[in-house]
């Protein structure tokens, strides 16, 4: 049932997705990912809904700081993806600490990310 | 050439289905007097094309229509409604019903459900106050033949239902489907099934026998002699193989839709740019007969010989002048196949621009590598490249399935790894897919060893195949794999379960073994011996046929194993194949990855 329970809430917040008002949807993560907790089975599904809300708040604060909508959600590896290709590698690495992202997908974001704006002096250095 | 396959050469009188099938449809039309527009879902109209050729329903005073959720743009009075029982489209006629209201329109509504109404659908439409206005009918198709030796049931989401949603009206609609086959052509004698799915339509069968018998004294010989009824869930092994025979190499790459594939107009040779062509497969095309089941590589070999010998022909007929009026005769003859070995050339070429590509082959030896349960650190670090290469979604799943199948789940902390992977890269929103795809035993956590080994060893799965062109094994379909799922079906008829007893015990679900028929009407679970080479031979001197039942979906693949066993010397069966749809990897992961979305939106 608790189960149940927070997977209702695991799919609500996606119904304001899109909606410039982002609050109600990472409060209803962040509830979902304290309702997992709660039993032994979930831990997984707890970290996650954790990370999710989390995602969703340092993408929100890239937005406001590039002043462009285009991160939102978008997944981890794309919002990484992103930053390079704009040339925002502060940022990017930012996000790879935040979420413990190895290193071996670090680099094949990286050289993708580089590769498709064409960026062949950065990716030479890299 | 027609996309309804011929079905002269079917082991069973399949065209009387067909013909009573299309029958039952007209009289539905030629019920409703005058014009009428037929809406249709579009499903149900890929289905149709399989039965009758569409400018037959203008014949009858009939215009054709898709079910959208656009308002209904017709000028007929009569609207006939023929669609699936599925609860959205009653939604979608509800609310076309409704956006006449205004209008003052005296339209008449006629609802035909296939292939039978449900207490679900009727609900809804009672719910959306229309159902005072529309005549209600069932038009009962429950199979439709997709060639002459296979019948689908037209069932797409049954392996979903089942394993995930625990909706297991698929199940009803197989044994209703047999038990119809059992009124044309006498009871089936010999049922084996395997597997929670199998046992339980096997039961519903014997009760649908029970309480609405086919009379047994006027049929004489049942011309079906067994019924293997296998879950797909016994064996997910093997679909998620890349299947390597011509026409599983057109359905992984293209996808045969209703027994034709589409392509680019360019891909066939022609000029117009961006046109799609459908290009009907079935085994009205002789040529398409012979090489559908041959491993891909012989199929361009036989091709290439194929247009070589006809280029020696044409230059002989050019050299000599003196031919008499038969080698002439016999030279034309052989040009009309032109047209076919063309067709075959370009989807091959085409083909080929997969198969050539070092990608393609990386994956098979990773496949074959899981397969053999060989290197886990290997395959592991394959599958974690894909996802942080961000590669199709349901390449990786296939792949990861494959591997959580063969070692029963992943240790946990790869398996936390690989999720938490999966996640990062493909969004958060994949959440509910993992969660189903553990819930349907694809992708889960390790708990207790595997016996993958121990089963392939026991029925031999793993071969060394040494000569594709002349293969003397099943395996040459998957260059060294025999299917599960065809292995348990050679050994069903050759022996029954009881000498494999042991070894279904470490697939899941139960099996069963049943007589039935005159000789044991109060059949119960009585084991028998098996069938036996000289009963396989009967009285009439007819090989004697067995029908394969796959609930959740086969393989183009496994059929192609049934087809290359019945042809194999010393095997006294024919094999008719009967399926709720079918399927390769990507079409059965496919549908879980875009519900698991919907659920969240």
């Amino acid at each position: 049932l608790l189960l149940k329970e927070s997977r209702e809430l695991e799919r609500n917040p996606m119904a304001s997705k899109g909606s410039p008002l982002h609050g109600p949807q990472v409060r209803l993560i962040e509830q979902a990912h304290r309702l997992f907790a709660e039993t032994k089975e979930h831990v997984f599904e707890s970290k996650a809904s954790e990370e999710h809300a989390k995602l969703l708040r340092s993408q929100h604060e890239l937005e406001v700081s590039t002043k462009q909508a285009i991160f939102v959600g978008s997944s981890v590896s794309d919002t990484i993806k992103t930053c390079i290709a704009m040339g925002n590698e502060r940022a990017a690495l930012k996000v790879k600490s935040e979420f413990k992202v190895p290193d071996k997908r670090w680099y094949w974001l990286k050289s993708c990310a580089l590769a498709t704006v064409g960026n062949w002096d950065a990716l030479e250095k890299f | 050439m027609a996309q309804i396959p011929n079905l002269d050469n079917a082991p069973l009188n399949l065209a009387a289905l067909r013909e009573q099938s299309q029958k039952d449809l007209l009289n539905i039309l030629k019920s409703i007097r005058g014009k009428k527009c037929v809406v249709i879902d579009p499903k149900l109209a890929g289905t149709l094309s399989l039965i009758l050729q569409t400018s037959l329903l203008k014949e009858y005073g009939a215009e054709l229509r898709l079910l959208s959720a656009e308002p209904l743009q017709t000028e007929c009075a009569k609207i006939l409604y023929l669609v699936r029982s599925e609860l959205k489209f009653m939604k979608l006629i509800a609310s076309q019903i409704k956006n006449d209201e205004p209008k003052g329109l005296q339209r008449e509504f006629f609802l035909y459900f296939v292939p039978r109404r449900t207490v679900a659908c009727e609900k809804i439409l009672e719910e959306e106050k229309v159902h005072q206005k529309l005549t209600l009918g069932e038009y009962p198709l429950y199979l439709v033949p997709l060639d002459e030796d296979v019948i689908c049931f037209e069932l797409d989401h049954s392996l979903q239902e089942c394993l995930i949603e625990g909706d297991t009206s698929s199940v009803w609609h197989v044994a209703k489907a047999i038990h119809k086959l059992e009124f044309a052509f006498g009871v089936i004698p010999n049922v084996r099934a395997k597997g929670v799915a199998s046992t339980k339509a096997a039961e519903l069968l014997n009760s649908m026998q029970q309480e609405d018998p086919v009379n047994m004294d006027d049929m004489g010989t049942p011309e079906i002699n067994t019924v293997i009824l296998l879950d797909r869930e016994v064996d997910l092994v093997t679909p998620m193989c890349s299947q390597l025979t011509y026409e599983g190499l057109l359905d992984e790459m293209l996808q045969i839709n209703n027994g034709s594939v589409e392509v680019d107009a360019t891909i066939m040779g022609a000029q117009q740019d961006g046109k799609k062509v459908k290009v009907p497969l079935n085994s009205s095309d002789k040529l398409y007969k012979e090489i559908r089941d041959l491993n891909f590589e012989v199929v361009v070999q036989v091709l290439r010989q194929k247009a070589t010998s006809i280029q020696q022909d044409y230059a002989e007929v050019k050299s000599t002048n003196t031919q008499s009026v038969s080698e002439l005769k016999d030279f034309v003859k052989r040009l009309h196949s032109l047209p076919e070995i063309a067709r075959h050339v370009h989807l091959a070429q085409h083909l080929q621009s997969f198969t050539g590509k070092p990608s393609f082959h990386a994956r098979l030896d990773i496949e074959q590598t899981i397969l053999e349960v060989q290197n886990f650190e290997i395959c592991f670090e394959y599958i974690e490249e894909m996802i942080h290469k961000q590669e199709p979604i349901e390449n990786v799943l296939r792949l990861l399935v494959l591997l959580s199948l063969t070692n029963a789940g992943l240790p946990k902390k790869n398996f936390d790894y690989l999720r938490r992977e999966i996640l990062h890269s493909y969004g958060f929103e994949h959440m509910p897919l993992l969660y189903n795809l553990e819930k349907a035993g694809l992708f889960k956590r390790q708990e207790s060893r595997s016996n993958w080994i121990g089963i392939t060893r026991a029925l031999q799965l793993i071969v060394d195949v040494n000569d594709t062109a002349n293969p003397s094994d099943i395996s040459y379909i998957f260059s060294g794999y025999a299917p599960l799922s065809i292995r348990l079906v050679q050994h069903a008829v050759r022996s029954g379960w009881r000498s494999i007893e042991e070894l279904l015990k470490l697939l899941p679900g139960p099996h069963l073994d049943l007589k039935r028929g005159s000789s044991a009407i109060n059949s119960s679970l009585d084991v028998h011996q098996g069938l036996g080479l000289q009963q396989s031979i009967d009285r009439v001197g007819h090989r004697s046929l067995v029908l394969v039942v796959f609930i959740g979906g086969v393989t183009f693949a496994e059929i192609a194993a049934l087809r290359f066993l019945s042809a194999q010397e010393g095997m006294g069966y024919d094999f008719l194949v009967a399926t709720t749809k079918v399927v390769n990897g990507n079409t059965i992961l496919r549908p879980i990855i875009t519900n698991s979305k919907e659920v969240m939106i």
